[in-house]
């Protein structure tokens, strides 16, 4: 017993000396601030009577935030139709499990949940749980980005309201490509981006980007691109079509060149790859626009570096989409929810409207899915904007030029697009890129793997 | 009413009661709906026969996760029984007195969440060259490593981590197993000339295997069901390859994430079929059965 | 060779090895609580590991924990009480149904007891979608009964409380009905303060399992308010890796109270497990 006591006593001394001893040196504490839990629950304060709960389940926290300043607006506009909006933030996995199980059961789902693209279709199967909304979206319809509108539908009827358009840009790092002689402006095509990749490993001995085995953000791009996809146009799993065995042996040749490398976190958009790009390892990446938002958030020391710009293509005088939208969180309505009527309108307004649309890219600095916002210079070019303080060039320059020529993938409003993606994004790609596997055999083996699941 | 209640031949039953109404109520029923949910497509609400099953049978990834969990349990039995076996008989031997405080600093790791314990693992087995691991490799000269992408490396760091948790629990079960040996055994053994190896050969492992079933059961239990550890490992139930798929880590990707209910519950059973299988194999083995019965 | 020095050598290698063990178990523990002084972005950056830069270190995430905006202390409440209810209703329930087997001859008892040692070799996860299934339908979904209810006859618990009274006279429970005691007054009269060892040793196995648990709770629970530490503590395991900070120093309070609990009760830990499990 005696023992055990001179033992604790003697780790509480050693936990006093260092705490005591560090803390006498203490030097800068700006990076250890947290935003603290992410399973916040958050309710509006909303006073009148005949207020309206609506229960919204987000899997980013910044979206609550977003969320409430916007339904305040909304009450200020409409006292006679008030909401007050109940906020849960959950973990993604988490919260689409949860959804999903909810929908099972048919009880304990939220009014309104937001909904990643990638798990999308996996609510599509089946009875669907959610809220045809057609109608809601007609009054901005016109403005809207319609591929956005698209990828969140079945048969015409759509179910989610799009945050943003995440039109894939390359981010090129300015600075770090100066130094090595090479002009971003320059690279058009995928071919020139390869080339200035090996001048910029040759003369830096660094990375120019990476190429990914978790995501699969510049691979589809690629496909679509060459106008491939993932299923065919009868909806059946075309993983090892001619297009994908391209575009996966010309990112393998890239890789070969030593240029471009495999990443820690297997993608840019990773808490473990943010440090990478922050500290010059990797200097270019291919990524939605909303990548924006992390590199403020995540990548600070690259404040002022960083250039926005359009992706390659094949050929220059083709005529393949530019770019595509990438990644995105429909909002969906519950349908059996007491008041979804009342949501589905409420954050119609708040997804969709022009006013919430400057605030998607004030607040978190997305490429809004309504275009009226674009072209307004006040917003674009407001240099009190910390997005537009971080990059050196006006992002939205970059959104305008590729404004009519933004694609798609079939695969993205297929039930079978999550299965596809995991299968991709932890099979496929890891096969390839970190062991080396021929192309052909592993897309062959995937394209089976996935024929088993939706065997019938 | 209140006599019958209080009589020797029903009480029995009264102590019994809430056993059976918890084995009917959140076992029995469960397993029936299992079976019956694992005949349907339950999104499309309808029968499909044997379809789940047939599926199972060409699932590749099935039987990756089937594999992994079998590999990790067998690693476990190897690990975790002849060592923890003998550093308990060392404890509880003449040549050492103080245990007490290795026994508690031993514990530790049991007490830890999976989630902290995967945490600290997941990081110490980080790609940087800064992490842990790499800089003891770095001590041999070897250069960094993707633990956590290596079908191999990252099943090291999967045992690593179930030793470290589990080696205090199961010595301290072996210890109190060692303990209820009557010490004039070993006395008159000393005094025969046995060695010590001797004496832990024929003396502490035959009669420690109550024991040691015991164990066995449990970590055959705890091997087949592993999910958490990998999941919080890999950061969740992906895994490069699948390379950290475990028999739950599918049936959970299935019936959760994929909502695939029926498919999920046919998984649930298979599961339920390897189980009792490795465990009546292993009574059988240990010769249980027979001393079971009184 | 002298048998003393022998004897000396021997005891010096065994200290000898289990220090060694002892410091590689330790190791990571030693890891988390240096950790626990870092910024929270340089564990992504940099692994963990036993470096100590006194230049980046500070209390910061101790602040944090202690002031600063989440809900870790809700968590940590929650999964106290949470372990409270189950260990009590465990103990309770199951060393009931433990005396029954262990006291009494009747009927049916043989094949009940197969199902006891049945039941305690299937995994949870078996029946875990099904249960989840039925739960929801009894409209139990988002409440603490539905994770403690069905665990309450614990097999395992049962078992060794079973093995435990075996020990126990069945002489002890005659002179108890000769003195007019009724079935259940000899219970909790004269058996229940001798089960004191096994109590304590299931207290800590059951409160280590109520403490850990994870994968039960996250289907049942849905409203954060409710989360217990383990749920919490993973919702702060997000794909941007801004929450290390609380995470790795709330990690370290996490191991606190159930390490007291080991402590208190260790005394009676071996005992109990000695009386208990080994008799198969």
């Amino acid at each position: 017993m005696k023992r055990r006591v001179m033992g604790a006593l003697a780790c509480a001394a050693m936990a006093v000396i260092l705490a005591a001893g560090c803390s006498s040196t203490k030097s800068s504490s700006g990076d250890a601030g947290s935003k603290g839990a992410s399973a916040g629950k958050k309710s509006m304060e909303v006073t009148g009577n005949d207020v309206t709960t609506i229960n919204v389940w987000t899997f980013i926290e910044l979206h609550q935030d977003f969320y409430v300043n916007m339904a305040e607006k909304w009450n200020e506009g409409h006292p006679d139709k008030k909401v007050k909006l109940v906020l849960s933030n959950m973990p993604y996995d988490d919260m689409h499990n949860k959804l999903s199980l909810a929908l099972e059961s048919g009880e304990g789902a939220p009014d309104v949940v937001d909904i990643e693209l990638g798990k999308f279709p996996a609510f599509m199967a089946g009875n669907i749980g959610l809220m045809e909304l057609n109608d809601v979206i007609d009054p901005y319809r016109n403005n809207i980005v319609q591929s956005r509108l698209g990828i969140y539908s079945k048969d015409g009827k759509e179910y989610g309201l799009p945050t943003h358009v995440g039109t894939t840009v390359a981010f090129y790092n300015e600075k770090l490509l100066k130094d090595a002689g090479i002009n971003y402006q320059d690279i058009k095509t995928w071919d020139q981006f390869k080339e200035a990749g090996v001048k910029y490993h040759d003369a830096t001995g660094k990375y120019f980007s990476c190429v990914e085995t978790s995501a699969s953000w510049m691979i589809n791009l690629m496909l679509a691109q060459k106008g491939g996809d993932y299923v065919d146009k009868d909806g059946n799993l075309n993983l090892n079509s001619k297009e994908l065995t391209e575009v996966l042996e010309y990112i393998k040749g890239m890789q070969e060149t030593g240029a471009f490398a495999t990443v820690p976190g297997g993608q840019p958009d990773n808490e473990e790859a943010y440090p990478s790009y922050n500290t010059g390892e990797y200097a270019v990446q291919i990524m939605p626009f909303w990548q924006t938002s992390r590199f403020v958030s995540y990548m600070k020391d690259l404040k002022k570096q960083v250039a926005i710009s359009t992706v390659p293509v094949w050929n220059e005088n083709d005529k393949e989409v530019a770019t595509i939208g990438g990644g995105g969180t429909g909002t969906a309505i519950v349908k059996s929810g007491k008041n979804a009527e009342l949501a589905a309108e409420v954050m119609a307004y708040i997804k969709l409207s022009e006013d919430s649309n400057r605030e998607v890219w004030n607040v978190l600095g997305f490429d809004p899915v309504n275009t009226a916002v674009w072209t307004d210079k006040s917003l674009t070019q407001n240099p009190d904007n910390q997005f537009i303080q971080y990059f050196t060039n006006y992002p939205f320059d970059t959104l305008l030029k590729t404004k009519d020529s933004i694609g798609l993938l079939r695969a993205y409003t297929d039930e079978k697009y999550p299965s596809i993606n995991n299968e991709l994004c932890n099979v496929t790609l890891n096969s390839i890129f970190e062991d080396g596997k021929d192309v052909k055999e592993v897309l062959d083996s995937s394209q089976e793997t996935l024929k088993n699941e939706f065997k019938k | 009413m209140k006599k019958f209640f209080y009589s020797k031949k029903i009480a029995p039953y009264v102590f019994i009661c809430p056993f059976v109404i918890t084995v009917l109520l959140f076992w029995l029923v469960p397993i029936c709906n299992g079976v019956l949910l694992s005949f349907q497509d339950v999104l499309k609400n309808k029968w499909v026969g044997f379809d789940n099953y047939s599926r199972l049978l060409t699932d590749k990834v099935f039987r990756r996760a089937l594999w992994n969990s079998f590999k990790y349990m067998t690693g476990t039995l190897v690990l975790l029984i002849p060592f923890p076996l003998l550093f308990a008989t060392m404890l509880n031997s003449r040549w050492i007195k103080k245990t007490e405080f290795f026994k508690s600093v031993y514990f530790i790791p049991a007490l830890t969440s999976v989630v902290v314990a995967g945490t600290i693992f997941r990081l110490m087995f980080g790609e940087s060259a800064t992490s842990l691991f790499n800089q003891v490799l770095a001590v041999f000269g070897v250069s960094p490593v993707k633990w956590l992408k290596g079908a191999g490396t990252s099943f090291f760091a999967l045992l690593l981590l179930a030793c470290w948790r589990w080696t205090g629990v199961n010595i301290l079960y072996f210890l109190a197993g060692l303990q209820s040996i009557p010490t004039d055994l070993y006395e008159a053994a000393s005094i025969d000339g046995a060695s010590g190896w001797q004496q832990f050969v024929k003396i502490s492992v035959p009669l420690v295997k109550p024991t040691t079933v015991y164990v066995l059961t449990i970590s055959v239990y705890a091997g087949l069901s592993m999910f958490l550890e990998s999941n919080m490992l890999f950061k969740g139930n992906n895994s490069p390859n699948n390379i950290g798929l475990t028999i739950v880590g599918y049936l959970y990707r299935q019936g959760v994430e994929k909502r695939a209910l029926g498919y999920a519950c046919a998984v649930g059973l298979i599961l339920l079929l390897v189980v009792m299988a490795v465990n009546l194999i292993q009574l059988k083995v240990t010769g249980t059965f027979e001393e079971g019965r009184d | 060779m002298n048998r003393s020095i022998k004897n000396r050598v021997v005891t010096g290698s065994f200290y000898f090895i289990f220090t060694l063990l002892a410091v590689g178990i330790f190791l990571p523990i030693w890891v988390l609580f240096i950790a626990s002084f870092k910024p929270g972005g340089d564990l992504l950056q940099y692994g963990l590991n036993l470096d100590l830069n006194c230049a980046r270190m500070n209390l910061d995430n101790y602040i944090l924990l202690f002031s600063g905006q989440h809900e870790y202390w809700k968590w940590f409440f929650n999964s106290i009480s949470l372990t409270v209810i189950t260990v009590l209703g465990t103990l309770i329930i199951s060393s009931f149904v433990g005396y029954g087997f262990a006291a009494y001859d009747f009927k049916g008892k043989k094949f009940l007891f197969i199902l006891v040692l049945l039941i305690l070799s299937i995994p949870l996860e078996v029946v875990m979608l099904p249960l989840y299934k039925q739960i929801s339908s009894w409209k139990m979904m988002d409440s603490y009964t539905a994770i403690v209810l069905p665990f309450l006859a614990h097999a395992s618990t049962i078992f060794f409380f079973r093995q435990y009274l075996l020990s126990i006279p069945r002489s002890l429970m005659e002179a108890g009905r000769i003195d007019g005691a009724t079935e259940y007054g000899i219970f909790y009269r004269l058996i229940v303060p001798l089960m004191k060892p096994a109590f304590s040793a299931m207290a800590i196995l059951n409160g280590m399992n109520a403490w850990n648990n994870y994968l039960w709770p996250l289907l049942v629970i849905r409203s954060s308010e409710k989360y217990t530490l383990t749920l919490g503590l993973n919702t702060l395991i997000n794909p941007y890796g801004d929450n290390y900070s609380l995470l790795i120093v709330g990690s370290v309070f996490s191991v606190i109270p159930i390490f007291l609990l080991f402590v208190a009760f260790q005394k009676y830990f071996i005992e109990g497990m000695m009386a208990g499990a080994v008799k198969g």
